[in-house]
């Protein structure tokens, strides 16, 4: 047992001497290329491992910094979805300026057109429903606004003010069963009553119909009809739309339907005339 | 005890091949006597012994008169007192004649390992015929087994004494 210990130990030292005295030796020899022989040995040896560490490293890195690259792609990718939310945001605002402008300026357009004076309000409210028939103003009394005052709009007739308060009003459609303008056919001035068709239970049509038109007159699809000033609430002249159809009518009317110019569904701003027409005073009559 | 006497040997091995040396500059490199120590050292002490005083005696001679690697002789010596050792170990080697081809081999064998070692590391060296190769180990062999007598006698002198 002690001999095999012996020959182990002696073999191991053999080993080690011999490798040292390689080291030494290898050392002193010129390997070339200003390498010593145990350095190319060495550089031999080692440069497969190198190349392996440096591989790994190599691809480490890569990870590492193609992972923090998708981290700041990530971090950029939700900083530009914000900023294109807000710039949706803003584009949207700027349309809708744009789209507010214009209808201000059809609207002032028309203000200096019309012979008298009226202030503009904005739509702050209306009827939940298909069909509705008011709308809330949010100007009142305390901006000149008085009961009756004709609504318009730049298209056309949107209605009267039916309820007032310091700093709102309400107003009546013409699409209102109970409203009323009194209207000429811009072509032949043939006169009539334009009135709404919707009914309390919000039932009836959009339409508006002209009522008190003879069989005999002359109508056609597609005349302007106009206010005519003798109801003397609305100035005359406004638009108030255009004949859809012409009916037979029953008695000595003919039935005609006409398509309202005021789109009431899009309105956001109005004028409201300020001073309706005077009533005319009559100081004398025939007994 | 074992290495101050190993030391010793090497140590008159360095002053008999300074004298060769010196008095033959030619003929100088045919006698080791640095390989007869290590011979000795491995057949009466083992491999390991033979290793070590190996290793001190190819030092002692690379540095004195080694070329310009240090450390082929004391590779070569080590190999050689290893060898030495492990075949005193196995094999009953006492007597002049197997002394005697022990030694001749180990020259021979020093020479070819020298050589080759040197021819690897790609180190100038003068190398041997074959023909001067026989006449070192011859002349190694001779010197050796004489030498070994001497010792043996003187140490079978010493255990005689009371």
């Amino acid at each position: 047992m002690a001999r095999v210990i012996d020959t182990r130990r002696s073999r191991l030292l053999l080993a080690a001497l011999v490798v040292s005295h390689l080291v030494v030796i290898g050392h002193q020899v010129d390997g070339g290329e200003g390498l010593s022989l145990l350095q190319r040995v060495v550089f031999k040896l080692l440069s497969p491992v190198q190349r392996v560490v440096a591989a790994v490293a190599h691809g480490v890195g890569q990870a590492w910094s193609s992972y923090l690259d998708l981290r700041g792609v990530r971090e950029d990718n939700r900083r530009l979805a914000e900023r294109v939310a807000g710039l949706e945001g803003q584009v949207q605002y700027e349309q809708q300026r744009v789209l507010e402008a214009e209808r201000l300026r059809e609207l002032l357009e028309l203000r200096q057109v019309l012979p008298i004076a009226t202030i503009a309000a904005e739509v702050v409210g209306r009827d939940g429903l298909p069909w509705f028939r008011t709308l809330t103003l949010d100007k009142g009394r305390e901006d000149g606004i008085a009961l009756d005052a004709a609504v318009l709009s730049a298209t056309g007739i949107v209605g009267r003010v039916v309820a007032v308060g310091p700093r709102a009003a309400r107003v009546q459609l013409l699409l209102d069963r109970d409203s009323g303008v009194a209207a000429i056919l811009e072509r032949n001035r043939v006169a009539g009553v334009v009135c709404g068709q919707v009914g309390y239970a919000d039932q009836g049509k959009p339409d508006l119909v002209m009522k008190y038109v003879s069989s005999l007159a002359d109508v056609a699809v597609g005349d302007r009809v106009l206010s005519s000033g003798l109801d003397r609430i609305y100035p005359k002249g406004l638009v108030i739309g255009r004949v859809r159809s012409v009916g037979a009518g029953a008695g000595l009317f003919r039935e005609v339907l006409v398509t309202p110019s005021a789109g009431f569904d899009r309105l956001e701003e109005v004028l409201v005339v300020r001073d309706p027409p005077e009533q005319p005073v009559l100081t004398e009559t025939i007994r | 005890m074992k290495a101050l006497w190993t030391a010793l040997a090497i140590l008159g091995a360095l002053v008999v091949q300074s004298a060769l040396s010196a008095s033959l500059p030619s003929q100088g490199r045919i006698l080791d006597p640095f390989l007869l120590v290590v011979v000795y050292c491995g057949l009466t002490g083992g491999e390991i012994h033979g290793m070590l005083a190996g290793v001190a005696a190819g030092w002692v001679q690379d540095i004195h008169f080694g070329g310009p690697v240090a450390g082929l002789s004391a590779l070569t010596k080590l190999l050689l007192g290893f060898g030495v050792g492990v075949a005193g170990t196995r094999f009953f080697i006492q007597g002049t004649a197997p002394r005697l081809l022990t030694l001749f081999t180990a020259a021979a064998v020093d020479a070819a390992l020298f050589e080759r070692l040197a021819m690897t590391f790609d180190v100038p060296t003068s190398s041997l015929s074959p023909l001067g190769i026989l006449a070192r180990a011859s002349i190694n062999a001779l010197v050796g087994v004489a030498a070994f007598e001497l010792v043996d006698l003187r140490r079978r002198r010493q255990e005689a004494r009371p």
